[in-house]
């Protein structure tokens, strides 16, 4: 091993012989900071932590460049999660286990799959949008974002899947855009707008749904495919209520903005609008998926009976996400929906 | 229930007018389980095969129509039964096939699932122990670089996938793969650098990370500077990584690394190619043109000292043996060039010796000094 003396002296020698090596002394007295700037001056891409240049063209004019914006608790460890527990809809699912099913089963199954094959990729298309616009000192943010990216596509495929492999096809698409007060989920601009929108509201639903998967599963390939989906989704909401547990914390003068983004999502919630949530009233998934939980188109009564519970399940969950995200004051002031309220009580 | 007789049987597979998707929806009726009529093509029964159930293996009937362009702005699945009157969610520049296509894709997805690794389980950290001081800076350094490509891929990806139409979820289910692995590459280097308490080394010099950010007339030129132009360098610096690493771990990270990068300059060489061969005429020559601008960024790239010091110490050992060490790298740069020159011919794009920038021609002309230890 050389002593620094020699060092020294055959670093000036290669530096004779025309080497640079300036970067050599500069990376030996760089300190990786601890932690990630509240303010983020990258326009370079440069990845977090590593020695800026002088000389680099700016080229990021990121719209994200304030932690408080973006920022959520625990995304390195999510991120993780969302390594370890990908799957193959190709050789994870048992297709073989899919039988022949009555007509009207098999319709409202294809009709379920061809809403959620053209739903998924919103979550993928937005998350993606809002990838590159961030500096990358948040990395950890762009990640989360981006392995929820490859998730949706993996839904939109292996609901597209469902829908072609049982003597079925893709049926009705859906109509996401009509009837919604404050924009689409695609129209967000804010990230906190987009993720209490997609990942609370939106995702919450479709979480609570895909629990309930066994009740409208024929066979144990569509039990997989809920159970799967379900794992993934429950990390794309974990996004949001992280988030907004951050917001919460250190961004406390943005409350009452967040809550007017939570009184949008509630009545989506409420009323159907939006046609993201398939449960929602109003909603010819809800048909569907009153035949499925029912048992038949002719037995649809107490599929949606059953389905009033599903909504009352998933108004709360919803509490409980605001709960846990610390924006549960809400329930108590008055200014929750009064349609979820009354949901939620009956659901006590 | 009472599916209409009409509608066509799955195993219909004549190609349909692929010149456009229709634009006139059928009136849908409103009545209760009206819905359950409301299909395009109904009795399809896909059966997995070798491979599980792949998404190729759905493309029978009308729902493998790939169409030449889509006016869809909806996000109508490729197949779906469409609905008048339905607002347009968004406008999808990317509407036409050759903007974005390759036959490939579908496979490659699938692919990239089954190959999937996970960095922080698979690889061996204990076993990449301290190594001589100047090589661990170096390796720092190299890595530092390593991350920021993976990043600026992310971004580059991050900005058109988006744009892309719904008819082609082919292909947008491929790129959303390849920036999974972006970001398992983005991390597998920050912290192998990170590792045995390092630390980060220089930022990218950067010219053609601004190149690729800034690039707006399409996905095909974008495709180009990333697949063919800097998706060479990046698979040599991962071999020249694993010929030289001192450990399994590190030889593991990088040889996947090698495979996804394959993977993602399969689809971009492929998409090159049939935007080559479908645009009209001249489209390919265009492409050569703009190159001649884009080398000179290159060269500037070429001649930054950081990235190609560093790997001369890894392949050296030592800033002593820098000089034997940059000799194998310029080894590297020659066929980098050689690699860079044989893509484009392949994709259609007439990039010569001849044609080529001087600068960059200058690094053909060095002689060959050592095995790359492929
Ligand atoms: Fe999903
Ligand atoms: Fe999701």
């Amino acid at each position: 091993m050389a002593t620094v003396e020699s060092r020294t002296e055959y670093w000036e020698r290669a530096k004779e012989q025309g080497f640079d090596l300036s970067w050599l002394s500069q990376l030996q007295e760089h300190v990786a900071g601890e932690g990630v700037e509240e303010r983020s001056a990258n326009d370079t891409g440069r990845v977090q932590g590593s020695i800026p240049r002088g000389n680099v063209a700016r080229f990021g004019a990121y719209t994200f460049r304030t932690k408080s914006e973006v920022w959520a608790y625990n995304l390195t460890k999510l991120y993780e999660e969302f390594i370890t527990r990908q799957w193959s809809s190709a050789t994870d699912i048992p297709w073989d286990t899919i039988q022949p099913l009555s007509d009207d089963i098999e319709a409202s199954q294809c009709q379920l799959a061809t809403f959620f094959t053209q739903v998924e990729f919103v979550a993928s298309d937005v998350p993606g949008r809002f990838i590159s616009t961030m500096s990358p000192d948040y990395q950890e943010v762009r990640l989360a974002l981006l392995a929820q990216v490859m998730d949706e596509s993996r839904h939109l495929d292996v609901f597209r899947k469902r829908a072609l492999a049982n003597g079925g096809g893709l049926m009705r698409m859906i109509d996401s855009v009509s009837d919604v007060v404050g924009g689409s989920t695609d129209n967000a601009r804010e990230f906190t707008e987009f993720s209490s929108r997609l990942h609370i509201t939106g995702e919450g639903n479709v979480l609570t749904l895909f629990r309930l998967g066994e009740m409208m599963a024929y066979n144990e390939a569509e039990k997989a495919i809920y159970r799967r989906c379900a794992q993934d989704e429950a990390r794309h909401v974990a996004i949001g209520v992280l988030h907004l547990r951050y917001m919460n914390e250190f961004a406390p003068e943005r409350r009452e903005e967040i809550h007017c983004y939570l009184d949008e999502g509630e009545s989506r919630q409420a009323t159907g609008a939006g046609g993201e949530n398939p449960a929602g009233q109003s909603q010819l998934t809800s048909q569907a998926l009153a035949v499925l939980l029912g048992g038949g188109k002719d037995k649809m009564d107490e599929g949606q009976n059953i389905l009033r519970a599903i909504r009352q399940r998933q108004t709360k969950e919803y509490f409980q996400r605001l709960k846990s995200a610390g924006f549960d004051d809400r329930i108590h002031n008055g200014r929750v929906n009064p349609a979820l309220l009354e949901q939620y009580k009956a659901a006590a | 229930m009472a599916l209409d007789e009409e509608q066509k049987p799955a195993d219909s597979t004549e190609e349909g007018d692929q010149s456009q998707e229709s634009e006139t929806a059928p009136a849908v009726s409103s009545e209760p389980l009206a819905w359950m009529n409301d299909t395009l093509q109904w009795g399809v029964r896909v059966q997995p095969g070798r491979k599980g159930l792949t998404m190729r293996d759905l493309n029978v009937g009308i729902y493998g129509e790939v169409p030449e362009s889509s006016s869809d702005m909806s996000r109508r699945p490729r197949g779906a039964f469409p609905v008048s009157g339905i607002p347009r969610t968004d406008l999808y520049a990317l509407s036409a096939r050759v903007d974005l296509w390759a036959d490939n894709a579908v496979d490659l997805y699938e692919e990239a699932i089954q190959r999937r690794w996970m960095g922080h389980l698979e690889i061996g950290w204990d076993e990449i122990t301290p190594q001589p001081y100047e090589f661990e800076l170096a390796m720092r350094q190299f890595c530092t670089e390593l991350a920021q490509q993976a990043s600026i891929e992310t971004d580059v990806i991050g900005q058109w996938l988006h744009k892309m139409n719904y008819a082609y979820h082919e292909v947008k289910t491929f790129l959303a793969s390849e920036i999974f692995d972006t970001g398992r590459h983005y991390t597998t280097f920050r912290n192998r650098a990170l590792h045995n308490e390092g630390s980060l080394g220089l930022e990218s010099a950067g010219q053609f990370n601004r190149r690729m950010m800034e690039t707006r007339p399409g996905w095909t030129e974008v495709g180009m500077f990333l697949y063919l132009v800097r998706g060479p360098l990046t698979l040599l610096l991962y071999r020249y990584g694993e010929a030289y690493a001192r450990n399994r771990a590190d030889k593991f990270l990088f040889r996947k690394c090698i495979e996804d990068k394959a993977r993602h300059m399969a689809y971009g060489m492929a998409h090159v190619k049939y935007a080559v061969d479908n645009q009209p005429p001249g489209f390919g020559q265009g492409l050569g043109n703009l190159m001649r601008g884009v080398e000179r960024d290159l060269v500037q790239d070429l001649r930054d000292p950081v990235l190609w010091e560093a790997l001369a110490i890894i392949i050296g050992g030592s800033v002593a043996n820098i000089a034997q060490g940059m000799a194998v790298v310029d080894d590297l740069k020659r066929q980098y060039i050689e690699d860079y020159l044989k893509r484009m011919q392949w994709a259609g794009v007439n990039k010569t010796e001849a044609n080529l920038s001087p600068d960059l021609a200058a690094f053909l002309r060095r002689e060959e000094t050592a095995p790359t230890g492929d």
